[in-house]
C-alpha cells in the first residue's frame, strides 16, 4: 500500500512571522533576495530615522546546502546579473566565454552545418556556467546581507485567507513511509508572511496550487514543457575548447518530435576540458515508450559526438525540465500577497534555450514590488501588481514577444516549425498571427493501439537504453551520477491522485509511460498477479531528481510532485 | 513567599541521569540571575540516596517525591504524582533535563495543569524583570526568544549540553531532604510497561561479516529469501539484500548494501539474483570473492564476479546449500 506525503492535520504548528519569503533559492529567488536586501540598504542609508530590517526576509531551499539542485546547460546572457551586481566579472564562478559556436543539423550518420549560426544562438558576450557554482556564489552574496537561507526547508503547502495568500506552510520532518511521525519528528513551520514569492523553478507545486486554487491560467495557453537530460564528462583536452558552443537538431528525434541538444567546452584541469551535454526532449511527443534519457544515449552514439567523447569520462548526471510555452502560456505573475519568478512563471526564452537572464531580472522586478510593499505596508493586489506592469514594460516581454509564437509552431512537427520561426523572424514574433494556440504536451499522447508495435521510425528511442558503460549508459548508472539521496523512510513525494488508473488503464492504454520519461527510475511496474493486468505500480521516490517530468508528461494527469524532506535530492556538483 | 525554581531531577532504576546535574548548573544559573529560590525535587520509588546525592549541591531543599507506584516509571504515575505535589508546593518555575523520559510526561503534566511547556532550550535570559528562554528553530538556524505569559507553575526544559554539569556548584552545607509521599489511586495508572527496549545496536553488523549472502529482486517472494537464509545458515555467514529487498520491508534496512544502505567488504560475497546496478555495487566491490548467479547473462553483476553462474537461483541455491553441509559434516 502506498502512502503520499501531505502536510500532517490536526497538529500545532509554531507560527512565525515574516516580511518576505522566498520559496526556491535559485537564480531567481537569490537575485530576488539579493536585490531586496540591496534596496532596503540604500533605504536605511538615507533614511536613519526610519530603518527597514531584513532580519524577517528569508528565502526556503529544499536542498542541503544552496545550489545542490540547481542544473542547466548553462550559458550565462549576463544582461541581469551586470544590472544586479555590475562588477559580478570579478568574483562570479564563470568558466570561460563563449568563443565560437555553431549549429549543426544531425541525420543517424552525418552532420550539416548551418552556414550562419540563426541570431537567436549568438552566444558572444555569454559565459559557460556552472548554474550549480553560480547560485552558490549568488546565495552567499545574499547571506552576507544578513538575509537567512533555511536550507533543508521546502514549502509544502501556501496558506489563504480567503484571496489572499497569507504564508508558507514548510515540510513536516520525521514522518515514516507510513505517514506516522518518527521519534525525529519536526513539525512544519507556518511562515506568516506579508509578501510570497514563488520561485520554484518549472512547474512548482507551491505555484501549482495557487494557479489550480484562482484558476490563474484560464486566458493564458497551456504550458508546454520539455526535459533537459544533462550529463558532465571529461574529454582530453584537443576536443572542444572552453568556450565553445555547439547546438545540434535533428537525429536521434525525428520530424515528429521538438527538441536538440546542446554541447558547451569548459575548463578542465589543463590535461582534460569539462563538456557539458545534454539533450532537451519537448515533452509532447506521441510515442509513450520514448525515454528522454535513451535519447541522450543515442545522441552520443551519433559519430560527431562519440568522437568528441572518445576516451572521456562522465562524471555526472541530472535532469530538469523546462517550460517552452512562451509569453503566451504566462499565468498572471502578482496577485493579493504572491509573486511568482523565473521558471515558475514561465520566464523562459525557448528560441534562445535560457532562463537564466530572465530568472535573474524577474527576481529583481519582484524584489522592487516587495520593497514598495514593505514601505508602504501594503501587500494587496494593488501594490504587488506593479511587478506585473514593471515585467509588461521590461526587457522581459521585449524578448519574449519575439518569440511569442515558437514552440506553437512546432507543434505540427519540425518542417511546419522551421516554416513558422522563419515567418516570424521576418514579421517580428507574429507569423500569420499574433497568437498561435497551443495544447497541453500530454494531449499529444497516444494510446500504443494507435502506434506501430515495432515504433517505426522511432524505433531507435523506445524503452530502456542498455549502455556500454563507458560511452552509453543505462538508467540506473546515469541515475548514482546525479548523487540523489533522500531519507528512506519517509510517505511517496509523487502523490498519485488513482493508482487504479496506473494498475488497470494505463498499462494496457499507454504501457505505463512513467516508467520512461522519468529520468530516474522512480516508477516501475512490478508482476503482480492480483491486478487484472498483472502489474502493480511501484514507485522508488529516493531515485527522484526533481525534475517534474511526471508531473507535466503523465497522460491523465494524476501525479503531483510535492518537495520531499527537505534536505533530499540530487547532488549536482559542477551542474 | 518568594518565587521558587525546582529542578526535577531525573532518575531511572535507582540511578540519576548525568543531564540532571546539567539542569542543577541552570537552575543555578537562573537563580542568580532572578535572586529566586531553588530547590530541587527527585521522584520515584526509592529516592532517598539520589536525594542525598542533590542534597550536596547548592539548592535550598531537596523533596523526595516518593511512591510505591513510581517503580516501574510510568508516565501516568510520573504526571500524577508531579501534579499533586506541584500543586501543593506552587513552585514559580519548574525545570528539567530534555530527555526522552521527560518528553514522555511532560506534556501530559503540564496539560493536565493548564500550562505549557518551553522544550528543549539552549539558554535563558533575564531581561528587564522578564524570564525569557532561548530555543532553536529551523535546525539552529535561528534563536528564538520565548516567554511563558500564564499563570506560574512555568515548565521549561533544557537540551543535553546547553549548561555544564560538572559547573553546578555545591552548597556550603548539605540541603536538608523532606520526603513527600504522594498517593496515586488506584486505576490512575493505565500504561503496562514492558522490558525496556534496548535501541538494537545494528542487529548485524555487516561491516565485519567474512561471509554475506545477498538477494536481489530475482529471489521474487518474500518466503523465497528462506531460501538464501538456509545457504547463509550453512556457510555461517550474514543474510544481506539489495534496495528493492529492504523496500517491500522483505528484509530491515540494516540488511542493505549499497549507497543508500552499508558498504561492505567480506571475504565472500554470494550474490543470488542481484542485476548489480552500480548503486549497488558500489557498497560490496570491497569483497574478496564475489559469486553471482543470475539468470540474465548480460547483468552488470558479472562483470565484477569472480564466478559467475548464469541460471535461475531456485534451481541452483537449493542443492549448493546441501552441499556445503555436506562438506561441513565430513570436514
Amino acid at each position: 500500500m502506498l502512502i503520499f506525503r501531505k502536510p500532517l492535520e490536526g497538529i500545532e504548528r509554531p507560527q512565525m512571522p515574516a516580511d518576505v519569503v522566498i520559496v526556491g533559492g535559485g537564480p531567481a529567488g537569490m537575485a530576488c533576495a539579493l536585490r531586496l536586501a540591496q534596496l532596503v540598504d540604500a533605504h536605511n542609508a538615507a533614511y536613519p530615522e526610519n530603518q527597514l530590517s531584513k532580519e524577517n526576509i528569508y528565502v526556503l531551499e529544499k536542498a542541503r546546502e544552496i545550489g545542490q539542485h540547481c542544473l542547466s546547460g548553462a550559458l550565462l546572457d549576463p544582461r541581469a546579473i551586470r544590472e544586479l551586481l555590475p562588477d559580478f566579472e570579478k568574483d562570479a564562478p564563470l568558466d570561460a566565454k563563449v568563443t565560437k559556436e555553431a549549429v549543426y543539423f544531425l541525420t543517424e550518420k552525418s552532420k550539416f552545418k548551418f552556414p550562419i549560426t540563426p541570431p537567436f544562438l549568438r552566444d558572444h558576450g555569454n559565459y559557460v556556467i556552472s548554474l550549480n557554482r553560480f547560485v552558490k556564489w549568488l546565495g552567499g552574496k545574499v547571506e552576507e546581507t544578513g538575509i537567512t537561507v533555511f536550507t533543508g526547508f521546502a514549502g509544502s503547502e501556501l496558506l489563504f485567507d480567503g484571496d489572499r495568500v497569507t504564508g508558507v506552510r514548510t515540510d513536516d520532518k520525521g514522518i515514516d513511509k507510513e505517514g506516522h511521525q518518527k521519534s525525529n519528528f519536526e513539525p512544519g513551520y507556518d511562515l506568516n508572511a506579508k509578501v510570497v514569492i514563488l520561485a520554484e523553478g518549472p512547474r512548482g507545486s507551491l505555484t501549482k496550487q495557487l494557479i489550480s486554487k484562482f484558476d490563474l491560467a484560464k486566458n493564458a495557453n497551456p504550458q508546454t514543457y520539455g526535459v533537459g537530460v544533462k550529463e558532465l564528462w571529461e574529454v582530453p583536452a584537443g576536443r572542444i575548447a572552453a568556450g565553445e558552443v555547439i547546438y545540434t537538431m535533428g537525429w536521434p528525434l525525428t520530424t515528429h518530435e521538438y527538441g536538440g541538444a546542446w554541447i558547451y567546452g569548459s575548463k578542465g584541469d589543463g590535461s582534460n576540458n569539462v563538456v557539458s551535454l545534454g539533450f532537451v526532449t519537448g515533452l509532447d511527443y506521441a510515442d509513450p515508450r520514448l525515454d528522454p534519457q535513451r535519447v541522450l544515449q543515442e545522441f552520443k552514439r551519433h559519430p560527431f559526438v562519440t568522437k568528441l567523447l572518445e576516451g572521456g569520462k562522465m562524471i555526472r548526471y541530472g535532469a530538469k525540465s523546462m517550460p517552452y510555452g512562451g509569453w503566451w502560456a504566462i499565468p498572471p505573475v502578482a496577485g493579493n500577497g504572491w509573486m511568482i519568478l523565473g521558471d515558475s512563471a514561465g520566464f523562459l526564452n525557448s528560441a534562445r534555450l535560457k532562463g537564466i537572464h530572465l530568472a535573474i531580472k524577474s527576481g529583481m522586478l519582484a524584489a522592487e514590488t516587495a520593497f514598495e510593499a514593505l514601505i508602504k505596508d501594503d501587500s494587496s493586489a494593488a501594490t504587488l501588481g506593479e511587478f506585473q506592469k514593471k515585467v509588461e514594460s521590461s526587457w522581459i516581454k521585449e524578448e519574449l514577444w519575439k518569440v511569442r509564437n515558437l514552440h506553437q509552431g512546432f507543434e505540427r512537427g519540425m518542417f511546419a516549425g522551421m516554416f513558422h520561426t522563419a515567418l516570424q523572424m521576418i514579421t517580428g514574433g507574429r507569423g500569420l498571427r499574433n497568437r498561435y494556440p497551443a495544447k497541453a504536451g500530454y494531449e499529444n499522447m497516444r494510446k500504443l493501439a494507435e502506434l506501430p508495435a515495432d515504433g517505426g521510425a522511432e524505433a531507435h528511442l523506445l524503452g530502456p537504453a542498455k549502455g556500454d558503460g563507458k560511452l552509453t549508459f543505462d538508467k540506473l548508472t546515469d541515475l548514482y551520477h546525479s548523487g540523489t539521496k533522500h531519507e528512506e523512510d519517509q510517505p511517496s513525494h509523487l502523490v498519485i491522485r488513482d493508482t487504479n488508473i496506473c494498475n488497470t488503464r494505463c498499462v494496457k492504454e499507454f504501457g505505463s509511460p512513467c516508467q520512461n520519461f522519468c529520468p530516474a527510475n522512480v516508477y516501475e511496474m512490478v508482476d503482480d498477479a492480483s491486478q487484472p493486468n498483472g502489474k502493480r505500480i511501484s514507485l522508488n521516490p529516493s531515485n527522484c531528481v526533481h525534475c517534474k517530468t511526471c508531473d507535466i508528461a503523465d497522460p491523465y494527469q494524476i501525479i503531483t510532485w510535492v518537495p520531499p524532506e527537505g534536505g533530499g535530492g540530487p547532488n549536482y556538483d559542477g551542474m | 513567599m518568594a518565587d521558587t525554581i525546582l529542578v526535577v531531577v531525573e532518575q531511572r532504576e535507582g540511578k540519576l541521569n548525568r543531564a540532571s546535574w546539567e539542569t542543577i548548573t541552570a537552575g543555578q544559573a537562573i537563580a542568580a540571575a532572578t535572586g529566586w529560590a531553588l530547590e530541587a525535587a527527585v521522584v520515584g520509588g526509592s529516592t532517598a540516596s539520589i536525594a542525598a546525592e542533590v542534597a550536596a549541591k547548592k539548592v535550598a531543599k531537596v523533596y523526595a517525591v516518593d511512591s510505591a507506584k513510581l517503580e516501574p516509571y510510568t508516565p501516568d504515575a510520573f504526571a500524577a504524582a508531579l501534579k499533586q505535589f506541584l500543586a501543593a508546593k506552587q513552585p514559580k518555575l519548574v525545570v528539567m533535563p530534555h530527555t526522552y523520559q521527560v518528553r514522555d510526561f511532560v506534556p501530559k503534566l503540564a496539560t493536565a495543569m493548564g500550562r505549557t511547556v518551553i522544550s528543549d532550550c539552549i539558554g535563558f535570559k533575564h531581561e528587564g524583570g522578564k524570564l525569557v528562554f532561548t530555543r532553536q528553530m529551523f535546525q539552529g538556524k535561528l534563536a528564538a526568544d520565548v516567554s511563558f505569559t500564564s499563570d506560574a507553575p512555568w515548565f521549561a526544559t533544557f537540551q543535553n549540553g546547553a549548561f555544564r554539569g560538572d559547573k553546578a556548584e555545591s552548597g556550603a552545607s548539605v540541603a536538608p531532604v523532606e520526603i513527600v509521599n504522594v498517593e496515586i489511586a488506584d486505576g490512575v495508572i493505565r500504561n503496562k510497561p514492558q522490558e525496556v527496549f534496548k535501541e538494537a545496536k545494528q542487529a548485524v553488523d555487516l561491516t565485519q561479516a567474512e561471509i554475506i549472502v545477498a538477494v536481489g529482486r530475482g529471489i521474487k517472494e518474500q518466503k523465497n529469501i528462506e531460501i538464501a537464509k538456509q545457504l547463509a545458515d550453512a556457510l555461517g555467514g550474514d543474510l544481506a539484500a539489495s534496495r528493492p529487498i529492504c523496500d517491500s520491508g522483505w528484509l530491515p534496512m540494516d540488511r542493505q548494501i549499497g549507497s543508500s544502505g552499508q558498504t561492505v567488504a567480506p571475504k565472500l560475497y554470494l550474490a543470488l539474483g542481484i542485476s548489480g546496478a552500480i548503486q549497488h555495487i558500489v557498497g560490496m566491490k570491497g569483497a574478496r570473492t564475489i559469486i553471482a548467479v543470475n539468470k540474465d547473462a548480460e547483468a552488470p553483476i558479472f562483470e565484477i564476479a569472480d564466478y559467475a553462474i548464469v541460471g535461475n537461483l531456485f534451481d541452483i541455491v537449493p542443492p549448493l546449500t546441501e552441499e556445503v553441509k555436506k562438506a561441513k559434516a565430513g570436514s
